[in-house]
C-alpha cells in the first residue's frame, strides 16, 4: 500500500528540502520508487524500514553522491546544486574518517570545506570537541579512538559548520543508551536552531520520540507518510474494553472485529465509521464496565501492520 | 579572513600528510644522495695519471734516458725512468709493480718486459726511443756527421685535437642519461603509486563519502594528484640543488655540458610523467575494494615506467640516434624517460622537445577526462574490485 501523502508535506513556499518522485536503479534492482518527502527547517523527519528498503539510496542522492535516474530534489525551491551542499552536513551509514589525522585537524578540515574561514573553522572545531567530551584529545589521531567517539567524531564531522540540514544515515546504530540520549539531545538542539534534519534508523522508539514526521519506506516504495498522529488516524484503531461479564457479547457488534482476548477484557478492531459510543451502550448492557479506551499504538505497531498488509 | 577554494585545501591536506610522514623525508634524503653520489663518486673514483714507470736495464739501456725523455715530452705522456741493474732485478721489479716496463738493449734488439700488457702509446714511444738510437748508431758508424742529421732526428711534438666535441665528455653524459632515466622511474612510480594508494585509502576508509557531501568528485581527484605531485616535484627539487651543491663542491666533477638543459628537462619532464600517471592511478585507486589490491591494479599501469628506464641504457649505451628510439621517446608512457635521456646524450633536435611536451600535454588531457570519469563513479560504489571495462562502462553512464 503505497500512500502519495500531500499531508505529509510542509507548508508550500517554505524553505526547507523537497524531494519528488526520486527513482533509481541499481542495475535490475530498484533501489528507490517514487520518493517524496519534505523536510523543513526545525523539523526532524525520520526514514524508516528495514535493509535495502531504499533510506540510504535517497539519501545519498540528496547529497548528490549518487545522480538519481529521476526525481527532483530541491532546497528553498530551487534544485539542489554544489553550493547548497556546502550547507548540508552528512552523516553517511558507512563512517568515514582519516584515519591517521588528528581529531581537531580533520574536523577544521571538513569545516573549511564546507566553506569556513580557517580560524572559524578550528574554533568551531574546538567546541564540537567539547561538546561531545572529546576535549584534550584533540591532538589524537582517529585510530587510537574507540568506536563510540569515532562515532561523536563523525557526527562532528556533519555538525561542525552548522548546516541547515543534517542528512545522518543511522545516526543511532551502535551506540548505548547513553549516547543515545546525547545524540538525541543535539538534534533536538539543531533543530532548535532551525537546521532541518532528515535522519534513517531502525530504532523506532527513537524515531518515535524525535521525530516530526515519519515515512515509512518498503522495498523503495513509501508505505506511508506523515505526523506519527496522521499514520495512526490513519489505521482502524484499537479500542480496549473490559466488562464484568463474558465477551460473548462483542462478537455479535457490526464493524467491530476481535483482535484478542485477555484477562484486562477483549481488544476490538473498530472498522471505518464504527461509532465508539455504540460498543460502550452495547458492553455496559452485558455489565458493569471496568475499562474503556483505545490503546495507545506505537509507531512499531504501525510500521508491523504496514509491512504485513 | 575569506575561505580557502577546495581545491587548495585538499592540496594542502595532501601536503601536510606527506609532509609529516617520515618516509617522504626519507625518500627525499635519498634521492638527494642518489644525485650526490653519482656526481661525486666518479670525481673521487678518478684519480690523477700516475706517470708509467718505466726501467732501463744495464747501462746501454740507461744510455736511452735522455731520449726516452725527450719523447715522451713531445708526446706529452707522463714517465718516471728508473735505473735497474740485471734482467733479474727487471723482472722481479716487474711482478711487485714498482716498474710498469722494463726495456733492455741487445746487439741488434730490444725488449719491453710488462707484467701483463702494454699500452700502445708506450710500446710506440719505446720503439721511437730505440728507432732514433740505433739510427744515431749506425749514422756515426757510417762516418756521417751526426750534426748534419741530428735535427732531422729530432721528434716532432705532436698533438691530437677532438673534432667531434660530443665525444669531450660522452661518458658523463651517458652516466647522466640513465641517471635522469632512473630518478625520473623512480620518482614516477613512487608518486603515482601514492596517488593511487591515497584514492584507495578515501575509498575503503569511507571519507570519500564524507567529502563528496561536499566537494566534487573532480575538485577531489585533481587536489590528490596536485598536492602530491607538488610533493614529488619538491622531492626532486631538493635533489637538484643538492647536486648543483656537490657539483660545486666536487673539484673535477664529471657534470656534463648538458646539465643547464637536462635539470630543468627533468622537472618538466616529471610534472608531464607524474600528470600522466597519476591521473590513471587515481582512477586506479578508485577501482579497488580493498587497501592490498592498489598493487595489483597499478602494477600493469606502471609497467611503462620500467621499459622506458630501461631504454635508457640503449640510449646511452648503443646510438641515441636510432630512428626506433627517435619514435619511441615520442610515446607518452615512455618520453618522461627517454626525452631527458636523449637530452642528456645531446641528441634532440630543437623541434622534438616541443613536440613531444604537446603530444603529452594531449594524452594528459584525454587520461585527466577519462580518469575523471571512472573516479567520480568507482569511487563511492561498494562491492567487489571493478575491472577496466566495468569502470569505463559505469563511467561512460
Amino acid at each position: 500500500m503505497a500512500v502519495g501523502d500531500p499531508v505529509a508535506e510542509a507548508p508550500a513556499g517554505q524553505p526547507g528540502l523537497k524531494v519528488s518522485g526520486l527513482f533509481h536503479r541499481f542495475g535490475e534492482l530498484v533501489a528507490v520508487d517514487g520518493l517524496t518527502v519534505q523536510v523543513g527547517p526545525g523539523e526532524i523527519v525520520g526514514l524508516v524500514g528495514r535493509n535495502g528498503a531504499g533510506k540510504t539510496t535517497a539519501m545519498r542522492a540528496v547529497m548528490g553522491i549518487i545522480r538519481p535516474e529521476r526525481g527532483d530534489i530541491r532546497w528553498s525551491g530551487h534544485p539542489v546544486g554544489p553550493t547548497d551542499r556546502l550547507r548540508f552536513g552528512y552523516m553517511p551509514e558507512e563512517r568515514g574518517l582519516y584515519p591517521q589525522m588528528r581529531i581537531l585537524d580533520q574536523l577544521a578540515y571538513f569545516a573549511q570545506l564546507h566553506g569556513l574561514a580557517p580560524a572559524t573553522a578550528r574554533g568551531e572545531a574546538h567546541r564540537w570537541l567539547l561538546r561531545l567530551g572529546l576535549e584534550g584529545r584533540g591532538l589524537d589521531r582517529v585510530v587510537a579512538l574507540s568506536h563510540g567517539n569515532q562515532q561523536r567524531v563523525q557526527l562532528a564531522v556533519a555538525l561542525v559548520h552548522h548546516p541547515e540540514l543534517l542528512v545522518l544515515d543511522e545516526p543511532f546504530a551502535g551506540l548505548d543508551p547513553t549516547a543515545v540520549d546525547a545524540l538525541s539531545d543535539i538534534l533536538r538542539a539543531e533543530a532548535q536552531r532551525q537546521a532541518a534534519i532528515l535522519f534513517s534508523s531502525h530504532q523506532l522508539e527513537i524515531v518515535e520520540r524525535l521525530c516530526s514526521r515519519v515515512v515509512i519506506l518498503e522495498e523503495g516504495r513509501v508505505l506511508a507518510a506523515g505526523t506519527l498522529e496522521e499514520l495512526r488516524a490513519r489505521r482502524p484503531r484499537q479500542l480496549r474494553v473490559k466488562v464484568g461479564g463474558s465477551a460473548e457479547w462483542a462478537a455479535q457488534l457490526l464493524g467491530v472485529q476481535v483482535v484478542r482476548q485477555d484477562g484486562d477484557g477483549v481488544v476490538l478492531l473498530l472498522g471505518p465509521g464504527t461509532d465508539p459510543q455504540l460498543i460502550l451502550r452495547a458492553a455496559q448492557a452485558c455489565g458493569p464496565v471496568q475499562q474503556f479506551g483505545f490503546e495507545a499504538s506505537g509507531l512499531v505497531d504501525l510500521y508491523r501492520q504496514l509491512v504485513s498488509a | 579572513m575569506n575561505r580557502i577554494p577546495t581545491t587548495r585545501l585538499i592540496v594542502q591536506r595532501e601536503v601536510g600528510e606527506r609532509l609529516h610522514s617520515r618516509f617522504t623525508w626519507a625518500m627525499a634524503a635519498l634521492t638527494a644522495l642518489f644525485v650526490v653520489a653519482i656526481i661525486v663518486v666518479p670525481a673521487v673514483l678518478r684519480q690523477p695519471t700516475q706517470p708509467t714507470v718505466v726501467g732501463l736495464v744495464g747501462p746501454s739501456a740507461e744510455a736511452l734516458a735522455p731520449a726516452l725523455r725527450t719523447t715522451a715530452k713531445a708526446a706529452r705522456v707522463a714517465i718516471r725512468i728508473v735505473d735497474v741493474r740485471g734482467s733479474t732485478e727487471a723482472r722481479s721489479e716487474v711482478a711487485k709493480g714498482s716498474l710498469d716496463v722494463a726495456l733492455s738493449l741487445g746487439p741488434d734488439s730490444a725488449r719491453a718486459e710488462v707484467k701483463r700488457t702494454l699500452s700502445p702509446t708506450m710500446a710506440a714511444l719505446l720503439q721511437a726511443t730505440v728507432d732514433q738510437a740505433h739510427q744515431k748508431r749506425a749514422l756515426s758508424e757510417a762516418r756521417i756527421p751526426l750534426s748534419k742529421v741530428l735535427p732531422a732526428l729530432q721528434p716532432v711534438p705532436f698533438s691530437t685535437r677532438t673534432l667531434d666535441r660530443v665525444t669531450a665528455d660522452q661518458a658523463a653524459r651517458d652516466v647522466a642519461a640513465i641517471a635522469a632515466g632512473l630518478l625520473l622511474y623512480v620518482s614516477l612510480a613512487l608518486y603515482s603509486g601514492a596517488v593511487a594508494s591515497g584514492v584507495a585509502q578515501e575509498k575503503t576508509s569511507r571519507t570519500a563519502e564524507v567529502l563528496l557531501g561536499a566537494v566534487r568528485p573532480s575538485q577531489l581527484m585533481n587536489g590528490k594528484v596536485l598536492g602530491i605531485g607538488a610533493c614529488g616535484l619538491g622531492q626532486l627539487g631538493i635533489a637538484a640543488v643538492a647536486g648543483l651543491i656537490a657539483n660545486a663542491a666536487a673539484r673535477e666533477a664529471v657534470i656534463p655540458s648538458t646539465i643547464w638543459l637536462l635539470l630543468p628537462a627533468i622537472l618538466l619532464w616529471f610534472v608531464l610523467g607524474f600528470a600522466l600517471y597519476a591521473f590513471a592511478c587515481a582512477a586506479a585507486g578508485a577501482m579497488v575494494a580493498r587497501q592490498e589490491e592498489v598493487q595489483a591494479v597499478t602494477m600493469p599501469l606502471l609497467m611503462p615506467l620500467i621499459v622506458g628506464f630501461l631504454l635508457t641504457y640503449a640510449v646511452a649505451f648503443s646510438s641515441p640516434n636510432t630512428l626506433w628510439l627517435q619514435v619511441l621517446s615520442f610515446l607518452p608512457p615512455l618520453a618522461p624517460m627517454l626525452m631527458p635521456a636523449r637530452l642528456a646524450i645531446g641528441q634532440v633536435a630543437a623541434w622534438q622537445m616541443p613536440a613531444a611536451v604537446l603530444i603529452m600535454v594531449v594524452s594528459i588531457c584525454g587520461t585527466a577526462r577519462l580518469a575523471a570519469r571512472i573516479y567520480a563513479s568507482s569511487l563511492v560504489r561498494g562491492g567487489a574490485r571493478l575491472s577496466w571495462r566495468a569502470a569505463l562502462r559505469l563511467g561512460g553512464e
